[in-house]
């Protein structure tokens, strides 16, 4: 065997007996009927649990909450990043440790972005929540407690916890477009708007369908934010799909539909972040 | 007044608007910390307070927090350790193999590295339930072994392609093996990588939160598990809370600036090198 493989095996033999046995239990275990705690066990049922799971109502409204979150947050996050990172590669002072400061959000713990806009937006001690809404005369209005406004609520933490990854691969996409045709530009006597779209936008195609991937991908399994904001509610107003997932497997110890929802959010995951794996590891 | 300066005026201004709406909040909840029930619930907020370190005194001897800590820092510790003792032989081997068998391993391992964690966490769960692992920190730290291998694998793999195979090729053209390149002369020349990289999938493990929720319950939370779980009660003691949450920052503000380099690649995978 080449040394190179023999260097390889331990992490893809490990690897691969974390995943594969996961993945298979995951498959079939969405296939029983199985309440973790109920003494009978399970039994098989076929497709059953995605059958039943596609017609309930659950499940339509979390894939529609998920689906505004999910868009909401992505276009909202790019469109921030992109006005960020042309910001950004202007000449500032002071822009290295700016940098760092705008980029900050992105390593603090999901949980923690949560809370910290739970506490901003609380209608009992929130500065934004109590104090602010109050000063504009809104004090009745609870921003975590009525349905529409949980949910932008959820959607501004989650953007303010994720314009950095964009921020940062468009600063990395603008770095790398030459100056040249920038020098061009104006010697053609092409205006800021024309620049922008004529050089800026077509250099940074890749970065801006890489961001879009990675942050889609990222709002599809979103959690964390939500479940310390809102827990999914009020009602169902912020519960997406992995909220459905947890409520049904880890609170009513549904297991066998729990996995039916994993294996859908596999899918999806997968078949949204194909092209990219494709490409990166050509 | 030159149009230039003006230009320049309304650029900063607008830089430090943003850097203010980021700051704020996290500033906000620091400063909370510091305060009393009764002066968080005073509206208007008071500007001007009596600190006090009576919530941070409340922590450190209830024991909850320090007992999540501990966890939180014992199971990121083996996530990394553990991987990185695969991931590096494994990303120098692929940095430097280039046929089918690299490229479809690697396409595998990405892949692996993008599964949901929802997808993760229900079948672990159920076999950690019947290995009886449940709320211990082996069960979560070799689930987080799931995206943390990939991830360091990947990310020291696209960091090793930049180091110059001449580096290495003198020693392999004098006979040397390319284990011993790889200890010899890759190690001490990757060292500011490999630390990058322990520490991005140190912050990954940090900042977990789901797969420690669901495989946890009281022995063995971490602190996002217990920050959920305290914003989860009724009566919320939001000067503990903002006390926890702000003791839960510190590995990213004092990391932030070593890694902000690496941030990129770790982030998006090398997805964006042309």
């Amino acid at each position: 065997m080449r040394e190179e493989y023999k260097l390889l095996l331990p992490a893809v033999g490990v690897l691969a007996f974390l995943v594969a046995v996961p993945t298979f239990y995951l498959f079939y275990s969405s296939l029983l009927r199985w309440f973790l705690r109920d003494p009978t066990g399970p039994t098989f049922i076929g497709i059953e649990n995605y059958i039943r799971l596609i017609q309930s109502a659950d499940f339509s409204t979390s894939l529609i909450v998920t689906l505004i979150f999910s868009s909401a947050s992505v276009v909202c996050s790019l469109m921030l990043g992109l006005g960020l990172a042309l910001l950004f590669s202007e000449n500032l002072r002071g822009k290295r440790i700016m940098r760092t400061i705008i980029v900050l959000p992105i390593v603090l713990p999901p949980v923690v972005v949560g809370f910290t806009w739970k506490f901003l937006l609380s209608s009992e001690v929130g500065v934004i929540g109590a104090y602010f809404m109050r000063l504009i005369g809104m004090g009745d209005l609870s921003l975590l407690g009525d349905p529409k406004l949980a949910l932008v609520s959820v959607i501004v933490a989650d953007i303010w916890g994720k314009t950095p990854l964009p921020f940062l691969i468009f600063l990395a996409g603008l770095t790398g477009i030459p100056p040249i045709l920038y020098e061009s530009a104006r010697i053609d006597g092409a205006g800021g708007w024309q620049t922008f779209r004529s050089i800026t936008l077509p250099n940074m195609k890749k970065p801006i369908v890489v961001a879009a991937i990675l942050r889609t991908i990222d709002a599809f399994n979103s959690f964390d934010v939500i479940f310390v904001m809102t827990k999914g509610g009020p009602g169902m107003a912020t519960h997406t799909l992995p909220m459905l997932g947890w409520k049904v497997g880890f609170y009513y110890f549904d297991v066998g539909t729990a996995s039916a929802i994993g294996v859908m959010l596999l899918l999806i995951v997968m078949f949204l972040s194909m092209p990219l794996i494709r490409s990166i590891s050509r | 007044m030159s149009r230039s300066l003006i230009r320049a005026i309304f650029l900063h201004t607008l830089a430090i608007i943003a850097c203010t709406l980021v700051v704020f909040p996290i500033a906000w909840l620091i400063i909370s910390s510091f305060k009393t029930m009764y002066q968080i619930f005073q509206i208007p907020p008071p500007l001007i307070f009596e600190p006090t370190l009576d919530n941070y005194r409340r922590l450190f001897f209830g024991g909850q927090l320090m007992n999540a800590f501990f966890n939180s820092l014992i199971i990121s510790a083996i996530t990394v350790i553990v991987s990185l003792v695969l991931a590096i032989p494994a990303a120098y081997s692929l940095s430097r193999l280039n046929n089918a068998v690299g490229r479809n391993l690697g396409f595998w391992i990405l892949s692996v590295r993008m599964a949901p964690a929802f997808a993760v966490i229900v079948p672990y769960f159920i076999i950690m339930y019947y290995l009886r692992l449940i709320d211990t920190i082996w069960a979560v730290a070799i689930t987080y072994l799931v995206f943390a291998i990939p991830f360091t694998t990947w990310l020291l793999k696209i960091t090793f392609e930049e180091l110059p195979k001449e580096l290495e090729e003198s020693a392999l053209i004098d006979g040397a093996t390319k284990t011993a390149a790889l200890i010899k002369i890759i190690l001490p020349n990757a060292v500011p990588m490999i630390a990058s990289a322990s520490i991005l999938t140190f912050i990954l493990a940090w900042n977990e939160f789901l797969m420690a929720f669901i495989l946890t319950s009281r022995d063995a939370r971490t602190v996002p598990v217990l920050i959920t779980a305290l914003s989860g009660t009724h009566k919320l003691d939001w000067p503990i809370m903002a006390a926890i949450t702000t003791i839960s920052l510190i590995p990213a503000f004092i990391f932030i600036s070593f890694v902000q380099r690496y941030l990129v690649k770790g982030l998006t995978m090398g997805s964006l090198k042309s």
